[in-house]
C-alpha cells in the first residue's frame, strides 16, 4: 500500500472514504473498480484541451494516447457499458485514487456513486444527493450545498423561443459565470466586418445565403476545404445578419432572463418564485418546475434539510455534460472553499461514450482530501 | 587557470546542430569576434569558441537545447523563442531570455481555411467552434506541434471547443487532408499557408519569435562561468552597439561641453570615450547609424570645418545591461 496512506491526513481521508463507501454499499450501490488507463481522447473530448495539462499522459503499444483516469464518472460509465448490465438499471459506488498532474503527489483519493438507467429520475437525483451529503456529514462538519437545475434553464431558453445562436451563447456564458449584460452585449466583438455581405443576407433565406456564399468562394477561387460546408458558413452569415439588424433579444425576454437568473435561496421558496415568474412572463416551465418540486420533496423526505441548501438559477455547469439537477457542497466554515462533493444528472453522456440510446445517469463524487475535520 | 576555474565544470553554450539557424548563430557570434570552432568534421557535436578557451559549444537539436537549459546542463543557449515558450510553460521562472538575436524570425499563428470567409478573428473562431460542436457533437480539430502555446492562446481568447491533433510535420496540409479543421504553425512569409488555402486570423499571431540568447538559471554559476558569461555578453553587446552606431568627429572653436550636451538632447549622441569633453573643442560622438548624417550637418552648422563619420568595430561599455539582467537573476559572483 502507498506509504502516504500512513500520514495522518491520508489515514483520516482513507477511513472517511471507507465509511462513505460502506454507506453507499448499504444503499445498494455495488462497488466497482474501473480501469486506471483510458484513451485520453475521451476526457479531452468531454472537457476540452484545457485539461490536457492536468492529465498523466502515456501511449499504448500502437501509439494511441492514453491517460490515467483523472476522475471516476467516465471510467465507471465505460465499465458499465462494457458489462452485460449495459442499458439496465445499475447503481455503483467506488473508492480509490484519481490521477492529476497538478495535484501534489499526482493523485487524490475519491469516493462516489453513480446511478444508471432509473426512470424515476427525481427520486434517483434525491437519493444520490442525499447519500453523498450523508457521507460528507459522517466525516466531519456538515456541508453547505448549492443546487442548480440545467433543465430549468433550458426550459426558459426554449419557452423564450430564442434563436439557436443566442441559446448557445447564453448556455456558455452563464456556465462561465458571465453576467447577462456581458453575454448579450458582447456581440460587437464577433459581428462580422463585412457589412455588404451582411446587408445582402438580411433579406436572404437559407438557400439564397448558401448560393451567395458559394458564389463568393467561387469568385475568390477558394476550394471549400476544411471541415465546414458552404451551408454552415451561410448559416453563420444569416445569424450574424440577424444580430446586426436590431436588438438581439427583445427587452421583455431579456427581463425574463434577468429575473430568472436572479432567483436564489431556499429551494422551496425558489420554486414558488419561479412559478410566479413563469406566470408573469408567460413561460411554460411546468414540466421542469414539477420535476424540480418533486425532487425537492424527495430530498426532504430522505431527511436532508432542504431549506439549508441554497438554490441558484444561475448555478449551471458545462451544458454539454450536465442535463438537469446539479449540486456541490463545501465546508461553510471556510470562505470560498472548494467543493468537497459535487455531481449531477448527465443523461447525454452514455450516448457519447458509445451507447446505442440515451441512458439516464446521475452521480456524485467526494474529494476525500477536502473533507472538513480530517486533520487533527 | 585559477583554482576555482580548474574545479568548475566548463561553460557550455548550446547551439543549434544544423540548418540555417546554426549558420546564422555562427555568423552572429563571429561578428562579435567569437568564432565557432567545430571539432573534427561537421558531424562532431562538441566545439569551442575561438578566443574564449573556457567555453565549450554543444551542438544540439532545438528541443534538446531547451531541455539542457532548463536542467542546467548548459549555461547559455541560442534557440528560437517559440521553442522556449512551447517546451517550458514557466520559461520566465527557469530561464532568462537575455536578448533577441535578430535572425530566425518566424511567427506562430492560428490559420484557418480561406474558405471560412466568415472567420477573421479569434472571436469569430470561438463562435464557430462552439457552433461546430453544438451541431456535430464533436470538437473542432487543431493540428499543431505547439500544443502548449495553442492551449494557452486559445484559453486567453476563451476558445474552448476544440481538440488538438498533434502533428509533427507538414502541419499545413492537415486541413486539406481532412485530419484537422485548422492549424497552429510557424510561418515566415505566409506562402506555405497560402499554397494550402489557409489564412492567418487577424489577431491570430500567438508569438513573434526569433532566435534568442537564453541563460539557464539552474546551471552551475561559479566565478569562472560568470567571467565567461560576461566576456561573451560584452563582445556581443560591443559588436551590436558598434553595428548600430557611428562615430562622428569634428573640431569646433571653444569648449565642447555645452555642445556635447545639446548633441545628446538632439541626437541621443554620447561622447565616444566617456563624459569628459575636450576644452580644445575636439568632439567625438557616438550616435545611432541613421542619425549620423543629421548630427554631422548640425556640427557643421555649429562651426565645425570638417566632420568625419566612421563605422565602428566594437564598442565596450563599463555597464552591460545584458550581464546586469543575468546577474539580477542569479546573484553576483
Amino acid at each position: 500500500m502507498d506509504a502516504r496512506w500512513l500520514e495522518p491526513d491520508a489515514e483520516a481521508a482513507r477511513s472517511a472514504g471507507e465509511r462513505a463507501l460502506e454507506h453507499f454499499l448499504a444503499a445498494g450501490f455495488a462497488r466497482i473498480e474501473p480501469a486506471v488507463l483510458h484513451p485520453a481522447a475521451i476526457f479531452l473530448d468531454m472537457s476540452g484541451e484545457a485539461i490536457r495539462g492536468r492529465l498523466f499522459l502515456t501511449s499504448g503499444a500502437s501509439g494511441e494516447e492514453l491517460c490515467l483516469r483523472p476522475e471516476y464518472t467516465i471510467p465507471v460509465c465505460r465499465a458499465y457499458l462494457a458489462s452485460p448490465e449495459a442499458g439496465r438499471v445499475a447503481q455503483y459506488s467506488y473508492l480509490g485514487p484519481v490521477f492529476r498532474a497538478h495535484v501534489e503527489g499526482g493523485e487524490r483519493a475519491q469516493t462516489g456513486l453513480e446511478s444508471f438507467g432509473r426512470r424515476d429520475a427525481e427520486a434517483a437525483d434525491a437519493e444520490v444527493f442525499a447519500l453523498a451529503m450523508e457521507a460528507g456529514a459522517q466525516a466531519g462538519a456538515p456541508l453547505k450545498a448549492r443546487l442548480g437545475d440545467a433543465a430549468l434553464f433550458e426550459g426558459v431558453l426554449e419557452s423564450l423561443a430564442l434563436p439557436e445562436v443566442w441559446r448557445r451563447r447564453l448556455r456558455r456564458g452563464v456556465a462561465h459565470g458571465k453576467s447577462l449584460l456581458a453575454i448579450l452585449d458582447g456581440r460587437g466583438a464577433s459581428v462580422l466586418a463585412q457589412p455588404g455581405v451582411l446587408a445582402a443576407m438580411e433579406s436572404a433565406d437559407h438557400a439564397g445565403a448558401r448560393a451567395l456564399v458559394e458564389d463568393l468562394l467561387a469568385i475568390a477561387g477558394v476550394d471549400a476545404v476544411g471541415g465546414r460546408t458552404a451551408s454552415e458558413i451561410a448559416d453563420r452569415f444569416l445569424e450574424q445578419a440577424a444580430l446586426r439588424s436590431g436588438e438581439p433579444v427583445a427587452a421583455e425576454k431579456r427581463q425574463a432572463l434577468d429575473a430568472f437568473l436572479a432567483v436564489s435561496g431556499d429551494p422551496d421558496e425558489a420554486a414558488a418564485k419561479l412559478r410566479r415568474l413563469a406566470d408573469d412572463a408567460r413561460l411554460d416551465l411546468n414540466r421542469a418546475l414539477d420535476a424540480f418540486e418533486l425532487r425537492n420533496g424527495f430530498i426532504a423526505a430522505r431527511g436532508v434539510r432542504i431549506e439549508e441548501a441554497r438554490f441558484s438559477a444561475a448555478f449551471v455547469r458545462d451544458f454539454e455534460y450536465y442535463t438537469g439537477f446539479v449540486f456541490e457542497a463545501a465546508d461553510p466554515a471556510i470562505p470560498d472553499a472548494k467543493p468537497v462533493l459535487s455531481g449531477g444528472r448527465y443523461d447525454g453522456l452514455m450516448r457519447r461514450l458509445g451507447a446505442q440510446g440515451d441512458i439516464r445517469a446521475v452521480g456524485a463524487a467526494i474529494a476525500l482530501d477536502r473533507l472538513p475535520g480530517k486533520t487533527s | 587557470m585559477t583554482p576555482a576555474a580548474f574545479n568548475e565544470p566548463p561553460f557550455v553554450l548550446a547551439a543549434p546542430s544544423k540548418g540555417r539557424l546554426q549558420e546564422s548563430a555562427a555568423a552572429f557570434f563571429a561578428r562579435a569576434g567569437l568564432e565557432f570552432v567545430q571539432g573534427r568534421g561537421a558531424r562532431d557535436y562538441r566545439g569551442a569558441l575561438n578566443g574564449l578557451p573556457g567555453v565549450e559549444i554543444a551542438f544540439l537539436s532545438a528541443s534538446e537545447i531547451v531541455g539542457q537549459l532548463v536542467a542546467g546542463a548548459a549555461h547559455f543557449g541560442v534557440i528560437g523563442e517559440d521553442q522556449v515558450r512551447e517546451k517550458t510553460p514557466d520559461a520566465d521562472m527557469r530561464l532568462e531570455l537575455l536578448a533577441p538575436l535578430g535572425f530566425g524570425h518566424c511567427n506562430v499563428v492560428v490559420a484557418a481555411p480561406r474558405a471560412w470567409i466568415d472567420v477573421r478573428t479569434m472571436s469569430d473562431l470561438e463562435d464557430v467552434a462552439s457552433a461546430f460542436r453544438a451541431r456535430r457533437g464533436e470538437r473542432m480539430r487543431v493540428a499543431t506541434k505547439y500544443v502548449n502555446l495553442t492551449r494557452r492562446f486559445f484559453a486567453e481568447h476563451s476558445v474552448a471547443d476544440y481538440r488538438i491533433v498533434e502533428s509533427l510535420g507538414a502541419t499545413e496540409g492537415a486541413p486539406a487532408a481532412g485530419a484537422a479543421e485548422l492549424i497552429v504553425d510557424i510561418t515566415t512569409t505566409g506562402a506555405t499557408l497560402a499554397a494550402n488555402a489557409l489564412k492567418t486570423l487577424d489577431d491570430g499571431v500567438i508569438l513573434r519569435s526569433q532566435a534568442t540568447l537564453v541563460a539557464s538559471l539552474a546551471a552551475p554559476w561559479g566565478p569562472a562561468a560568470l567571467k565567461n558569461a560576461r566576456a561573451i555578453l560584452d563582445r556581443i553587446a560591443a559588436s551590436e552597439k558598434a553595428r548600430k552606431s557611428r562615430e562622428v568627429r569634428a573640431r569646433l572653436n571653444g569648449d565642447a561641453r555645452k555642445l556635447t550636451e545639446r548633441a545628446r538632447a538632439l541626437f541621443d549622441a554620447a561622447p565616444a570615450t566617456g563624459d569628459a569633453p575636450d576644452p580644445q573643442g575636439y568632439v567625438a560622438l557616438h550616435c545611432a547609424r541613421d542619425k549620423a548624417a543629421d548630427l554631422a550637418s548640425w556640427l557643421l552648422a555649429e562651426g565645425a570645418e570638417r566632420v568625419s563619420v566612421a563605422a565602428l568595430e566594437q564598442v565596450f561599455d563599463a555597464r552591460n545591461p545584458l550581464y546586469e539582467a543575468l546577474e539580477k537573476r542569479i546573484g553576483p559572483a
